[in-house]
């Protein structure tokens, strides 16, 4: 005869049915889990931060939190950014940025590596420059964005014009360096305007506080005349060419015929060297030498 | 002797449900307690007595009439001093101890530090929570604390001790208890105003009673002259004779094995009950004389409103 | 004065038995202590990320605390009918509103001292050094508790706990959306329409006003007119609030 299962050992079997139900459905959601995972789908992390329409919108948003928002957003996008998979990533670079500007304008860390973000990778010069002058526009007594600007000019799409505007405006940021001033007359000189370039570093030389400053100044003071002459003197060659069918045999040939005044000296009052092959003057020794 | 409570047309409605609709509750309460005395408060379910008790303590606001209590208008908190109030189902704060909560008690009183050192050891031994002073409420029985309620009641040393169903919910030995302390409230001069379903229990101590009904004081009076001395029936419990042996003398209530319980209205008739089971020889079991009680006048009261 | 002490010290000894509090308090922590992990992933300036997220853990579970707990306060009372015995006594029922509000202030003081020095403690292993700044920050988070708690309890005195928790969240919100009002302002030209937005704006609150984390992060400086003036707006607007409530439970009968 089978004797009835007692309620204790009813609920002893219960319980274990219960423990066996567990396991299966853990076993079963955690493969579930695992197989989902192998499905590929189409991903874009946190991009959906593009479609806010502007910083000014989302300030409201956080309800006296601005500066963590901002945080955020920059964590996430400094994530983003490296993740090198996702192709058109560059494609807001601006616009993502100045959300976190306008949330947190006084942030600095964003503009200066969303302005090497768009240097270096993305290759948006415009976006760097949109980008540091919001930075000079929010923080008026920072002088690295303009700085930075001035050097993307000068160094990235040799726009010196546009530098020697950026240096000028750094210089009148208090605390900006020295060197900016040089970097200034640089920017003049590459630029083409010879006068002014040699104004401008002959204000430098004489107002250089160390040798080493006067030293510097003093080289490309040497350098600006060399340029003059050397572009005079050429330009007379090529005019006693015209005239005389050939080129002169020296320097002094241009004076006698007139074609100069006189010949002129280099800073130090060397001579410069004439190749009358190719037509070409030169300095005697280089101006970084001297 | 001064009235510890004066309501004079005491009236207040609510207004019930989504579309407010107005049901009166009270309608025209006027009676007094005296100081001193025992008063009870009876009425059935819903005749509003809960009501009148949270008028008297500043509870509900009534929509009329007038509350005095020895004298002060009942609407200052001021008025409260003097009182003690223990309701039904007494609810505590179940995270402190007995002893904590008296404490409280005793601080809402602005009772010093000294006065509470004296007091709520008396207290808690009064009221029997001597050794469960330390636990916390949460842990309490229902009569523990009904116990407890009733030392919160006492820690200002109230002239009026107002109490709603003391009695409900208690064992019989708790009951007698609570029923000694409140006869002892009346040795110490204290007014006591309370309101209970145990008719028997408001018999034996209240000095005056008042019965509401449907929001009306339908009778009011002290116990003596609402309660007549009159034999109202008498019970005999007679043996060894049928049922049948007593018609016309009484009403056979009820049988068991060979004993007859009568009940016989007529006082003239139970000398004749008593003989006829002498002469056929039966055997007198019991025989008492019931008179009116309260209980027989709320009943009445009751059905008749 | 002593009944409001009696009944803010049992309002002190409820709430600090309430484990909402500690799973609240354990989720600042953490935030706190997250911020250092969280640092780790920015590019520059780490500190900042530090004492962002770790204000911000004050004030989000501050008000919190605030709310949930703020909200069951009278509720229970009413709902438990521990009220009858209490408003039995020789109480006003101001004294009982304002020592459940000072029983919570309380609690929400030791909370949020507790929550500064994990933060202070964070903040010094980065940067090795105490920022005083960073206390002027929590105060004023502090005073905007101090004001939701009396919110908490006006919506308790008559709402449920649920619908009493949205209406103060309500309240947090607008308080910081004020500026909104005042943009909208702006847009609109002089008229009734205006005036009335206009009388919104000032009424509603503006928590914003006690919002001084941005400066203390960057080292701005604060006017000092605002310290007194941002400290008397709270404390007024606060004394409103429970001035309400105040009106609210004194009308309420207890069934």
């Amino acid at each position: 005869m089978k004797t009835p299962l007692s309620s204790a050992g009813r609920q002893g079997t219960a319980t274990i049915l219960l423990i066996v139900f567990l396991l299966a459905a853990a076993a079963g959601l955690v493969g579930l889990k695992a197989a989902t995972d192998r499905i590929v789908r189409e991903e874009l992390p946190g991009s959906s931060i593009i479609y806010i329409p502007s910083g000014k919108f989302l300030k409201y948003a956080t309800f006296g939190f601005r500066g963590l928002a901002a945080d955020l957003i920059y964590l996430w996008a400094i994530q983003y950014y490296s993740t090198p998979t996702i192709d058109d990533r560059f494609d807001h670079l601006d616009h993502i940025f100045a959300i976190i500007n306008e949330l947190d304008p006084r942030y600095q860390d964003p503009y200066e590596v969303g302005a090497l973000i768009a240097v270096q990778e993305a290759r948006n010069v415009g976006a760097a420059f949109a980008i540091l002058d919001r930075g000079a526009a929010n923080n008026s007594d920072q002088w690295i964005y303009p700085f930075n600007a001035g050097h993307i000019a000068l160094m990235t799409i040799k726009d010196y014009a546009l530098a020697e505007t950026y240096f000028e405006r750094t210089m009148k940021i208090p605390g900006a360096p020295d060197f900016v001033e040089r970097l200034r007359a640089n920017a003049i000189f590459k630029k083409g305007d010879l006068g002014t370039s040699w104004e401008t570093w002959l204000d430098i030389y004489e107002r250089a506080a160390d040798e080493r400053t006067k030293k510097i100044a003093s080289n490309h003071l040497y350098n600006v005349k060399a340029t003059i002459d050397r572009t005079a003197l050429e330009a007379a060659v090529a005019a006693y060419r015209e005239r005389f069918g050939r080129p002169p045999a020296d320097l002094d040939a241009l004076a006698r015929t007139g074609l100069v005044r006189e010949v002129p000296k280099d800073l130090d009052g060397k001579d410069y060297v004439y190749d009358p092959e190719t037509g070409r003057v030169r300095t005697a020794i280089s101006p970084w030498r001297r | 002797m001064a009235d510890a409570i004066r309501i004079e047309d005491l009236r207040k409605s609510f207004r019930l449900g989504f579309i407010p609709k107005t049901r009166e509750i009270l309608k025209g309460i006027t009676f007094s307690v005296r100081e001193g005395e025992t008063f009870g408060y009876l009425g059935p379910n819903g005749a509003g007595k809960t009501t009148t008790i949270k008028c008297l303590l500043g509870l509900i606001r009534p929509d009329a009439g007038s509350i005095a209590i020895f004298g002060r208008p009942h609407a200052s908190p001021g008025s409260r001093a003097p009182l003690g109030f223990l309701p039904e189902n007494p609810y505590f704060y179940d995270y402190l101890t007995a002893r904590e909560f008296l404490a409280f008690t005793g601080d809402l009183f602005g009772l010093g530090r000294a006065e509470q050192g004296e007091r709520i050891p008396r207290l808690l031994e009064l009221v029997g929570l001597a050794r469960a002073a330390d636990l916390p409420l949460r842990k309490y029985s229902r009569g523990m604390l009904q116990r407890a309620g009733l030392a919160q009641a006492l820690i200002n040393d109230p002239k009026l001790v107002v109490l709603d169903e003391p009695l409900g919910g208690m064992d019989p030995l708790g009951r007698k208890e609570i029923r000694d302390i409140i006869v002892r409230f009346k040795d110490e001069g204290k007014t006591v105003f309370f309101t209970s379903h145990i008719l028997q229990d408001i018999e034996m101590i209240c000095d005056r009673v008042a019965i509401i009904v449907g929001g009306r004081i339908v009778k009011e009076g002290s116990l003596r002259d609402l309660i007549s001395e009159k034999v109202l029936f008498t019970e005999v419990t007679v043996s060894g004779l049928p049922p049948a042996a007593f018609e016309g003398l009484g009403e056979s209530v009820s049988t068991r094995g060979d004993r007859v319980l009568l009940k016989v209205y007529d006082e003239a008739r139970v000398d004749e009950v008593v003989g006829l089971v002498h002469d056929r020889k039966g055997r007198l079991v019991s025989l008492s004389p019931r008179t009116e009680t309260l209980e027989d006048i709320f009943v009445d009261t009751v059905t008749r409103t | 004065m002593k009944r409001i002490g009696a009944i803010a010290g049992i309002t002190f000894k409820e709430a600090k038995r309430d484990r909402i509090l500690y799973l609240l308090f354990f989720f600042a922590a953490l935030g706190i202590v997250a911020s250092r992990v969280l640092a780790i992933l920015t590019v520059g300036d780490r500190v900042k990320i530090i004492k962002d997220v770790g204000l911000a853990s004050i004030a989000v579970f501050g008000v919190l605390m605030a709310i949930l707990i703020g909200t069951g306060l009278v509720y229970k009372e009413i709902d438990k009918k521990t009220i009858f015995t209490l408003l039995a006594k020789p109480l006003h029922r101001a004294e009982f509103i304002l020592g459940k509000f000072l029983g919570l202030v309380l609690t929400l003081f030791v909370m949020t001292a507790a929550m500064t020095v994990i933060f202070l403690a964070i903040v010094y292993a980065h940067t090795l050094q105490v920022e005083g700044r960073l206390l002027v920050a929590v105060a004023y988070i502090f005073l905007e508790l101090v004001l939701i708690t009396a919110v908490a309890i006006l919506f308790s005195s008559f709402s449920t706990p649920i619908l009493s928790s949205l209406f103060a969240l309500a309240f947090y919100l607008i308080g910081h959306l004020s500026w909104g009002l005042e943009l909208i302002i702006k847009k609109m030209a002089p008229g009734t329409g205006r005036t009335l937005v206009r009388i919104l704006y000032l009424v509603l609150p503006d928590l914003e006003n006690f919002n001084f984390k941005t400066e203390v992060v960057h080292g701005l400086p604060i006017p000092p007119g605002i310290y007194v003036s941002s400290v008397l707006y709270g404390v007024c607007y606060t004394a409103f609030i429970l001035g309400l409530a105040v009106l609210v439970f004194r009308r309420r009968d207890f069934v």
